[in-house]
C-alpha cells in the first residue's frame, strides 16, 4: 500500500471528506493554503476552530481554521489570550481544562478589570495614535492681527 | 588698543576726524609694489613688501595656528599662539605681526616652533576652565581644536589646590550676546570688531596681568545692529549666543545654505537646522555682499520662523473670524472670488519677502485674467524712465565697489539700518581708505563721521544743478570715485519723482566727468528683498492709484506693512492673502493661504544691486502650508487659466524669458542707459520744498520691521533691552 503511495491518496479522500466536500474542501485551501486533517479541540469567542494532529511534526500538530467571517482578512492576533498557549504549545490544556482560566472566567468581577480580548486594530479606524509629548516648534497663528490683538470673540 | 602701531591706533580711534574741508584732489593708484623671494618651511613663496610671516605662509598653503589674528580686523599680536621659529632669529617672532624680510627662512613646524605653541596652550589652559561639556561652543572652539593639535598632552597646573582657578564676573551686554567671562583667551577680536568694524567703541579691557577682564568697564548693552559678529569671532565660549544657549551641539545639526532677507543686501547665511527646525542662522562668506558679518535682526529673527505661523488654510465665517478650513474649499473660494471679478477690480500686492518665482506665478495669472493691476508696497516714481531701465532703481556701484569710494553721499538713507551690511563697508572705507561721507537728512549715528548737510530736499537740487556754495560739491567733483546713494524711502513723498531726477542729473553729471568709466555713481538703496525682483518682472511701484479704482477682489502675495488697510477698499471686497506669518494682511484677509518662509523653499531673491541669488529648503513648510508659486499654480488651475510651468524649472525658464538676470544665480550685471534716464527725467526737476526724512532713525527702530522680525520674541527683547539701555545714564 505505501509502495503505490494509496496512503497519500487515502490520506487526501479523507482530508476532503473531513472538510466535507470537494468544494468546501478547495474554498479552504483557498483561503489557507494548506490542507490538514485533525481532530477538532475546542473553538474561540470569535469562532475560530482548533484542531490538533501530531502525525504533522512539532510546530505544525496544532492549528486554526479563522471563522469564515473573516475571510482572507484573518490575522494571528484573531486568536484569542485564552486559546494562545494552546496553540503555541505552551500548555496542553485547553483553556476549559485550565483551572486558573476557568475559575477567572468564572468570576464576573474579573469583568470590571480585565478588558475584553481584540484583535490588533492597526491599519483601521480604530488604531491606536499616540498623542505628542513634546512641545510644538511652530507657535501657530490665533487668527488676530498682531497689531490690533484682542481677543477672539 | 594693544600692541598696535600707534599710527594704526590713531587712525582707528580718532572719533572726530572731520572732513577737511579743502577740496582735496585725490593721488591715482599707486604702482604695484615688486615682490621678493621668501621661504616658507623651505617652499620658496613671492610676496610683496609689508607682508606678514602669517599672510606668507597661508599663500603657500601653511596654516599657523593663531587665537587674535583675524583677516579683518587690526592685528593685536597678543595671544602669541603663531610663534615661529625665523633662521637667525634669536627669538620665535609672533607670525601675524611680523613683517616678512627678504630671503627670510621661516619654520613652521621645527621643534622650537612647536616647542613655543605649546607653552602658550599651557599658558592659556591654566586660565580657561575646563567646562567644555557644558560650553556653547564645544565641537566649533578654536581652543579646543588647538589644543589637541597643538597642545601638550598633560598639564603642570597644580595651583588648582592652593588659590583655585582664575574666575572672572559675567557681563551683562544685552539680550543676544551671553558672556562667561572666565572662559575669555584675551584675544581682543570682540574689541576690535566692536571699534572698527560696527563703531561702537564700548568694548575694552581693565586690568592687567592675571586680573585683565574684557569688558564694556560699566555694564552696559552693546548697542550695535553687528554684534551678534562677535559670537562667531570669539575663539573660545566667552561670547556665546543667548537664544541658542545649549540647544544643540554643531555636529547634530545640518547646515543649509541660503540667503537672507530680512534687508535689501540678500547676505549668504548658513541656516542650522535640526528635527525641522531652524536653529540658528551664521553668516557665509560672501565677499562681495556681506564679507563674512551678519546683522543682528538677520542672524537672531529666525525664532520668529516659529511663531504666528499660518499652518492651514482659513476662510472667514459667518461670524467673520477666521476658520480653518481645506485647501480645496480655500482654493474653490477663491477662484470664484477672482472669476466673479472683473478684469480691471482684480488687484495684486506684493509684499516685502516675496520670492521672484511667486511674483512672476501671480502676475501672469493676473494678467492671463485680463488685469494690469500688479503692485508692490513700496513706491517708486513712475514719471520720467521710471522703472524702464533697470539702473534706475539698483545699487548700481555694487556693494563690494564701495571701499574704492572716495566721497559718499547719502540722501535720505540711514545705511545703519536699512542695510546694516552696505554701512559697515561704508565705514571700512572710511576707516581704512579716509573716504568721506556726506548725509542730506535727519541727524543719525552712522558709526562714522560724515559732513552734514542738511536735512532739506532743495540741498539736493541745489547739488543737482550746480548751484550750491557747499564744499560737499567741490568735493564730489574732484573725487574719483563718487558715489551717490538715494534711500528708497524718500521716493514715497510727493517730491519723490524730482528727488529722484536731481539724485540722477547730480550723479550723471559726476560720472560724466569721472577717468574710471566704468565707475557707476548713481544708487537706489530699496528697503526690502523682493523689491528689485517685482520691479525687473515689470511690477507697478504702489498701490495709491489702484486703490483708489475701488479693486473688488485683492490677491496679497505677502503684502504686511500695511499700505493697503480695509477702510481703503470697498465694502464687499474680497482680501486673500497668501503669506507665512499672521500679521497686518492676514488679519484683514477673507481667504488665506498659508506660504512658505525663505528657509523653507527654493527660491530666487534679487538683492539691491540687481544680484539673483537663490534660498534653499532648510526646513519642510509647517503643517499644511505650501511653496508660494505652487499655492498659486494650483490656483490658476481652478480659475480656468492654467499657468504653463509645472516645475520649479518651467518656473525658472519663465524668469529667464522675463530676464535672464533674475536667473544668473551670484551674477550681477553692469547697468546702463544712464543718460537716456536722465534725459526722461529732465523734466521732472521741479523745485522741492521738502525735507528728507528716513524712517529708521534709531537702534530700537530697527530690529522689528517685517513680519518675521515682528514675531520674533527675541526682536522684541532687543527693543526693549535698547529702549532701557537709553534711560540708563551710561
Amino acid at each position: 500500500m505505501s509502495f503505490l503511495a494509496l496512503d497519500k491518496w487515502a490520506r487526501l479522500f479523507r482530508i476532503i471528506k473531513q472538510n466535507g466536500g470537494i468544494f468546501k474542501t478547495t474554498y479552504k485551501l483557498w483561503r489557507f493554503d494548506t490542507l490538514k486533517e485533525g481532530t477538532f479541540v475546542g473553538s474561540d469567542m470569535f469562532g475560530n476552530k482548533y484542531y490538533e494532529n501530531n502525525f504533522y511534526f512539532f510546530g505544525r500538530n496544532r492549528w486554526v481554521e479563522y471563522h469564515p467571517r473573516f475571510a482572507w482578512e484573518y490575522d494571528a492576533t484573531h486568536v484569542t489570550a485564552d486559546w494562545y498557549g494552546w496553540l503555541h504549545n505552551k500548555t496542553d490544556n485547553r483553556p476549559c481544562e485550565d483551572c486558573a482560566k476557568y475559575y477567572m472566567n468564572c468570576n464576573e468581577y474579573v469583568n470590571n478589570w480585565l478588558m475584553p480580548f481584540s484583535e490588533n486594530l492597526t491599519g483601521t479606524e480604530k488604531a491606536y495614535y499616540p498623542w505628542s509629548t513634546v512641545n510644538h516648534h511652530i507657535c501657530v497663528w490665533d487668527g488676530c492681527a498682531m497689531c490690533n490683538r484682542q481677543p477672539k470673540k | 588698543m594693544l600692541r598696535q602701531p600707534l599710527t594704526r591706533a590713531l587712525t582707528l580711534s580718532s572719533p572726530v576726524r572731520a572732513a577737511p574741508l579743502a577740496a582735496r584732489t585725490y593721488a591715482g593708484p599707486p604702482p604695484p609694489p615688486e615682490k621678493f623671494e621668501v621661504f616658507i618651511d623651505d617652499k620658496p613663496v613671492m610676496v610683496v613688501p609689508g607682508t606678514t610671516i602669517l599672510q606668507a605662509a597661508a599663500q603657500v598653503g601653511v596654516e599657523i595656528p593663531r587665537f587674535c589674528y583675524h583677516e579683518r580686523l587690526a592685528v593685536a599680536g597678543n595671544c602669541r599662539m603663531c610663534l615661529v621659529e625665523v633662521e637667525k632669529s634669536p627669538k620665535p617672532a609672533a607670525a601675524c605681526a611680523m613683517p616678512i624680510m627678504k630671503g627670510m627662512r621661516v619654520k613652521t613646524n621645527s621643534d622650537l616652533t612647536r616647542k613655543a605653541r605649546e607653552g602658550v596652550m599651557e599658558f592659556l589652559l591654566v586660565n580657561h576652565p575646563l567646562d567644555c561639556p557644558i560650553c556653547d561652543q564645544g565641537g566649533e572652539c578654536d581652543l579646543q581644536d588647538q589644543s589637541m593639535a597643538f597642545g601638550s598632552d598633560r598639564s603642570r597646573f597644580t595651583d588648582i589646590h592652593f588659590s583655585g582657578k582664575r574666575a572672572v564676573e559675567d557681563k551683562d551686554v544685552g539680550p543676544l550676546i551671553k558672556t562667561i567671562m572666565t572662559r575669555c583667551i584675551h584675544c581682543t577680536r570682540c574689541i576690535r570688531f566692536a571699534s572698527e568694524v560696527a563703531g561702537v567703541d564700548d568694548f575694552g579691557t581693565t586690568g592687567r596681568g592675571t586680573d585683565m577682564q574684557v569688558g564694556t568697564y560699566v555694564e552696559k548693552m552693546f548697542l550695535s545692529e553687528l554684534s551678534g559678529n562677535i559670537i562667531d569671532l570669539c575663539p573660545v565660549g566667552a561670547l556665546t549666543s543667548k537664544p541658542y544657549s545649549f540647544a544643540a551641539r554643531p555636529w547634530e545639526t545640518r547646515r543649509i545654505d541660503s540667503v537672507d532677507v530680512l534687508d535689501p543686501l540678500g547676505s549668504n547665511i548658513v541656516v542650522a537646522t535640526r528635527t525641522n527646525e531652524v536653529l540658528r542662522i551664521l553668516p557665509r562668506t560672501n565677499e562681495e555682499i556681506n564679507e563674512e558679518w551678519l546683522s543682528d535682526k538677520s542672524r537672531f529673527a529666525c525664532d520668529g520662523l516659529k511663531r504666528q505661523r499660518l499652518v492651514t488654510p482659513m476662510m472667514k465665517d459667518s461670524a467673520g473670524n477666521l476658520a480653518p478650513v481645506d485647501w480645496e474649499d480655500a482654493m474653490v473660494a477663491a477662484a470664484r472670488a477672482i472669476k466673479d471679478c472683473p478684469p480691471n477690480k482684480l488687484l495684486a500686492v506684493a509684499g516685502d519677502l516675496a520670492d521672484a518665482e511667486s511674483l512672476v506665478a501671480l502676475k501672469d495669472l493676473v494678467n492671463r485674467l485680463g488685469s494690469e493691476n500688479t503692485c508692490t508696497e513700496q513706491y517708486f516714481p513712475l514719471d520720467g524712465a521710471g522703472i524702464d531701465f533697470r539702473s534706475s532703481y539698483l545699487f548700481n556701484t555694487k556693494i563690494a565697489n564701495i571701499e574704492e569710494a572716495d566721497y559718499i553721499l547719502l540722501i535720505g538713507a540711514n545705511t545703519r539700518f536699512e542695510a546694516p551690511l552696505l554701512n559697515a563697508r561704508i565705514r571700512k572705507a572710511f576707516v581704512h581708505k579716509e573716504t568721506d561721507i556726506a548725509f542730506i537728512g535727519p541727524k543719525v549715528d552712522l558709526t562714522y563721521d560724515y559732513t552734514h548737510v542738511g536735512d532739506s530736499a532743495s540741498v539736493v537740487k541745489d547739488l543737482a544743478t550746480g548751484s550750491s556754495t557747499h564744499e560737499v560739491l567741490k568735493r564730489l567733483e574732484s573725487a574719483r570715485h563718487p558715489v551717490v546713494i538715494l534711500g528708497a524711502d524718500q521716493l514715497k513723498t510727493p517730491e519723490g519723482a524730482a528727488i529722484l531726477a536731481y539724485t540722477q542729473e547730480l550723479a550723471l553729471r559726476l560720472q560724466d566727468k569721472l577717468e574710471d568709466k566704468n565707475w557707476k555713481v548713481l544708487n537706489v538703496l530699496q528697503r526690502t528683498a523682493s523689491q528689485a525682483a517685482a520691479l525687473d518682472i515689470g511690477y507697478q511701484p504702489g498701490v495709491g492709484k489702484a486703490l483708489q479704482d475701488g479693486p473688488q477682489v485683492v490677491y496679497l502675495l505677502g503684502a504686511d506693512s500695511g499700505v493697503v488697510s480695509r477702510d481703503q477698499l470697498p465694502k464687499d471686497a474680497v482680501v486673500i492673502y497668501q503669506g507665512h506669518h499672521g500679521d497686518v494682511g492676514a488679519g484683514m484677509a477673507d481667504i488665506v493661504l498659508p506660504g512658505a518662509a525663505y528657509t523653507e523653499k527654493r527660491a530666487t531673491y534679487v538683492n539691491a544691486e540687481g544680484r539673483a541669488q537663490q534660498t534653499l529648503v532648510a526646513v519642510s513648510p509647517p503643517g499644511r502650508a505650501r511653496e508660494d508659486w505652487k499655492i498659486i499654480r494650483a490656483l490658476s488651475e481652478v480659475v480656468g487659466e492654467r499657468l504653463p510651468y509645472d516645475s520649479l524649472d518651467e518656473v525658472r525658464d519663465r524668469l529667464a524669458e522675463v530676464s535672464p538676470a533674475l536667473v544668473a544665480y551670484g551674477d550681477v550685471q553692469d547697468n546702463n542707459y544712464f543718460a537716456q534716464a536722465r534725459a526722461l527725467s529732465q523734466s521732472l526737476q521741479k523745485p522741492v520744498s521738502g525735507k528728507v526724512d528716513v524712517q529708521l532713525k534709531q537702534l530700537e527702530d530697527y530690529f522689528m520691521t517685517d513680519t518675521i522680525s515682528r514675531a520674533s520674541p527675541t526682536m522684541a527683547k532687543c527693543v526693549q533691552a535698547v529702549l532701557k539701555q537709553k534711560q540708563s545714564q551710561y
